[in-house]
């Protein structure tokens, strides 16, 4: 067998080994490098292949349990029923109105979320000056760590309560309440990622459009966003992804009553998402039973769902960039409305109606506004965490075990055991994430197989944490025997942070001008000495900011964890990764759902958690700074 | 290169940050010997409390609680990943059909308890009006002695044990209204009908902080929920609580339920809210 291998090699690559070393030094080298890429170029493709290969996985794992349903009750009395009543008798499982509070929640969320995010990048990326820009950037970056957790807590207590009171309602939880907290929740991932999207437009583009005598708002509609608009399109399926997959927030403030809005626009209608769905029920039902089937059913319609929405957007992004900006025509409707302004405002017909200058400062109003929002939304709860979580901060809450329920003592062990769980997961996400994104944008073509492995990296990003924990407990915890412990929580949560560090990986590379990698070639430089030398060192900024973005979601989930590394309380640190460990997310999650009276330590545990995420951020912070101003030439 | 070294800096200070912490002497790493309990969140105050005393008695030992529900607990202890799960429902024939080996220690009681907003002038309800308020005929409180108010109905998701329990025993499983309002633990209800005038929900016997416990009443007399009314099992609406092993417990295992099921073991679960069986 070695023999084979080795003849292989030989004739595949005359003159090595046996001939190199009698041949000048030059060439050797030559091949040497030609090897190495050669076996870079294979070990990527190994890596990016696993991306697919895990989706199949988790689809297969999901089929598994879930096509019993299907079989039980019809594909259509499952899809199309109104009734979900699994404890009834009989029970019936019919899923439509899970489907349709999804999608409503989803799409009233995203239609937040959408302008205010986008305002807030364009505020930070073309209108704030560099002092701004220092503190609202991070800012909103920083957002992005606090726990689901958290935010739910904070739905249930002050939002739901808010709409209750505003809108004269018997009930505040609601289709509303749960878009909003939604966008929310999804502003600080579109905005930092079309941040940095708008910030990599070329500076030529901007000064070409300003010496031509555009406005600063001409330049930024006309020019940046369509140029920019591969980015930010990337950075609305991100934060669709985390809309659509949320699931501890969501269930504490929709209400969850499986209804239908009566009218479909009645936003103060109690909802039912599927993930509220997989969240309320999925750890009590009876393990085999009809309804623990029809659960799996109800997360491969999410899959199919997220698939959906997914080749939608590829769809769409594809027909924005063959379509350049400038020659795009204007759409019916604008012309429609071009047409009617003289109609309306005869006198004026022929005069040009508002002066470019007044527009643009009509659109910087509205720009400042959506800022204004944003940050005051984020301040609200962050003040909140703040004021309530400072007084329970202590000494003894850092630094002991906790006692009683977690109503006395501290949550040491928890903090540390968030620590490995976070490192963890990067270390099994970063490497994975950064070689496909490689493989994706320096060693291959627009292939079937990149798509295939894009189609897959999208549907992992919008695979809901809560699948990711199902996926974790019957594959590590049981299939491979690891037991609830530190290292199936480490894979799992790796595997759900893998598509943003992937993304925003392939996001950066692209940025890197094409004139840098032909400068490399053009000295001599292999493609590998080219990707490791050149392309990599300035995607960097890139690069950490999807590791902030990871360590901020890894940090803050509980649904991964819940069933596959966490235990509430523990005196001991593990000193094994097959040991289960303490963890922030889910000792705020049992203090806020299963113990009564220990509000001051579910806000501290909350606070403790931001802080940590905090610290992290600022190091990725102080990196990228020395790094930016290292390389401004 | 500058920037790889540096980004290879941040990697290294994570990990230092997550795998090198050192361990000071308050947090001493985990003694040889582990027990394993996960399952109900009803049940785990009970696990957490006894596993405080309990590791107090046997330093050898340590105990690892965790939640999920109880069919998480169920499915760990049949499958081995746990040695003992927690459940607040009995069996199911699924579940005895793919573990046969489960044996079921009966270790506390707990009390569901009906809960309104504290500014709401009701006292008290039969349980029919609470079955009628539950599948949707009263809508408003007048129609039950109440305010003039919408009812906000709050219930538990349809896998929980507290429900499953209610649904039995209260609406004799009859259906729920499709409009009440689900959420996935007692917390959540509590917090729900602590800040909605109108609602109503149930609650296990730790959760009537800012909220107002109803009277249930029997044979038209109105039973409140004290302890002493439940535990004599005057008030009508109690459930057993159980931990589970496979097979008969051994070693630790074994000494950890005694030690719930002795004198000290009870006295935590009555200090934890809920009943003892023994004593």
């Amino acid at each position: 067998m070695k023999r084979e291998e080795a003849t292989a090699v030989q004739s595949g690559y005359p003159g090595w080994p046996g001939h190199s070393w009698r041949g000048p030094e030059a060439p050797f080298a030559r091949r040497n490098r030609h090897l190495t890429d050669l076996i870079v170029g294979k070990l990527l493709f190994i890596v990016a292949v696993l991306a697919i290969l895990v989706v199949f996985f988790i689809i297969g794992f999901l089929l598994r349990d879930g096509y019993q349903i299907v079989l039980e009750t019809g594909i259509w009395n499952f899809l199309g029923g109104v009734d979900w009543n699994p404890a009834g008798s009989p029970p019936s499982f019919g899923i439509l109105p899970l489907i349709v509070g999804t999608i409503l929640v989803t799409a009233l969320a995203m239609a937040i979320a959408v302008p205010l995010s986008m305002a807030t990048a364009i505020y930070i990326a073309e209108i704030a000056g560099p002092g701004t820009k220092a503190v609202v950037k991070p800012a909103v970056e920083l957002l992005a760590g606090i726990p689901s957790v958290v935010y739910g807590f904070f739905g249930l207590i002050l939002l739901t309560d808010w709409i209750r009171i505003l809108f004269d309602r018997p009930s505040g939880s609601s289709w509303l309440a749960g878009s909003i907290l939604l966008a929310i929740m999804a502003i600080p991932t579109i905005t930092s990622v079309a941040e940095d999207a708008l910030s990599s437009v070329p500076r030529e583009f901007r000064e070409g459009s300003l010496a031509l005598g555009a406005t600063r708002w001409q330049t930024i509609r006309s020019v940046i966003v369509p140029g920019a608009v591969s980015g930010i399109s990337a950075a609305v399926i991100l934060g669709m992804g985390r809309a659509i997959g949320e699931t501890m927030a969501v269930l504490m403030v929709t209400g969850n009553a499986a209804v239908i809005p009566d009218p479909i626009t009645n936003v103060f209608s109690p909802v039912r998402t599927l993930t509220g769905t997989l969240g309320i029920e999925m750890g009590e039902v009876a393990f085999g039973s009809l309804h623990y089937h029809a659960l799996f059913g109800v997360a491969v319609v999410l899959l199919a769902i997220t698939l959906a929405v997914n080749g939608l957007s590829r769809l769409i992004i594809r027909r924005m960039q063959r379509t350049p900006a400038r020659s795009r025509a204007p759409g019916p409707l604008m012309q429609a409305v071009h047409g009617l302004i003289p109609l309306s405002l005869p006198h004026r017909a022929r005069r040009r109606i508002i002066h470019p200058k007044t527009t643009q400062k009509f659109a910087f109003l509205l720009i400042s506004m959506g800022v204004v929002i944003v940050l005051a939304a984020l301040g609200v709860i962050l003040l909140e965490i703040i004021v309530k979580g400072a007084g329970a901060i202590s000494l003894e809450f850092l630094t002991a075990p906790p006692s009683d329920l977690g109503r006395a003592g501290g949550i040491f062990p928890a903090i540390v055991g968030t620590l490995y769980l976070v490192a963890g997961a990067l270390a099994v996400a970063l490497p994975l994430g950064i070689a496909t994104a490689i493989y994706l944008i320096e060693y291959t073509a627009d292939t079937r197989l990149t798509r295939g492995i894009r189609a897959a990296v999208d549907l992992l990003n919008g695979t809901p944490s809560i699948v990711f924990g199902l996926f974790g407990f019957a594959f590590l915890v049981l299939f491979l025997n690891f037991g609830v412990s530190l290292i199936a929580g480490q894979i799992t949560l790796g595997l759900m942070v893998l598509p943003t560090i992937i993304r925003t990986t392939e996001e950066s590379l692209r940025s890197i001008p094409k004139s840098l990698r032909e400068g490399s070639y053009a000295l001599g430089a292999s493609k590998w000495q080219t990707v490791w030398r050149v392309v990599l060192p300035p995607a960097l900024p890139g690069i950490i900011t999807g590791a902030i973005l990871s360590i901020g979601r890894a940090a803050g989930e509980t649904a991964p964890i819940m069933f596959t590394a966490a235990v509430f309380s523990s005196r001991y640190l593990p000193s094994s990764l097959f040991e289960p460990v303490m963890s922030l997310p889910y000792h705020l999650f049992i203090l806020t759902t299963s113990v009564a009276g220990a509000d001051d330590q579910k806000f501290g545990t909350a606070l403790v958690l931001l802080m940590m995420v905090l610290s992290i951020y600022l190091i990725a912070i102080l990196v990228r700074h020395r790094y930016n101003r290292a390389t401004v030439v | 290169m500058t920037a790889v070294a540096l980004a290879g800096t941040l990697m290294v200070v994570l990990m230092a940050a997550g795998c090198l912490g050192s361990q000071p002497s308050g947090s001493p790493a985990s003694p040889p010997q582990q027990i394993t309990a996960t399952g109900s969140t009803t049940v785990l105050p009970i696990a957490e409390k006894a596993r405080e005393a309990f590791e107090d008695l046997y330093p050898s030992t340590s105990v690892l609680v965790s939640g999920g529900g109880s069919s998480v607990g169920v499915r760990a202890v049949g499958e081995g990943t746990a040695d003992i799960g927690m459940s607040s429902r009995d069996l199911k024939p699924e579940e005895t059909g793919m573990y046969p080996g489960l044996v079921t220690h009966h270790i506390a009681d707990d009390a569901v308890i009906l809960i309104v907003h504290p500014e709401n002038s009701i006292e008290s309800l039969t349980l029919d009006q609470v079955r009628g308020i539950y599948n949707g005929t009263y809508t408003n409180w007048n129609q039950v002695g109440g305010p003039d108010l919408d009812i906000v109905v709050v219930s538990r998701d349809s896998a929980s044990g507290t429900r499953e329990f209610f649904a039995e025993y209260v609406m004799n499983k009859e259906d729920f209204t499709k409009n009440q309002e689900e959420f996935n633990s007692n917390g959540g209800v509590q917090q729900k009908v602590s800040q909605t005038p109108g609602a109503i929900g149930y609650v296990g016997l730790g959760y009537t902080d800012g909220v107002k416990p109803l009277k249930v009443v029997v044979n038209g007399d109105p039973i409140e929920p004290t302890l002493e009314n439940i535990t004599s099992k005057r008030y009508p609406i109690t459930r057993p609580l159980y931990m589970l092993t496979n097979g008969e417990p051994g070693g630790a295992v074994k000494e950890f339920l005694d030690f719930i099921m002795s004198e000290e073991g009870q006295q935590i679960v009555a200090s934890a809210d809920y009943i003892p069986v023994q004593g």
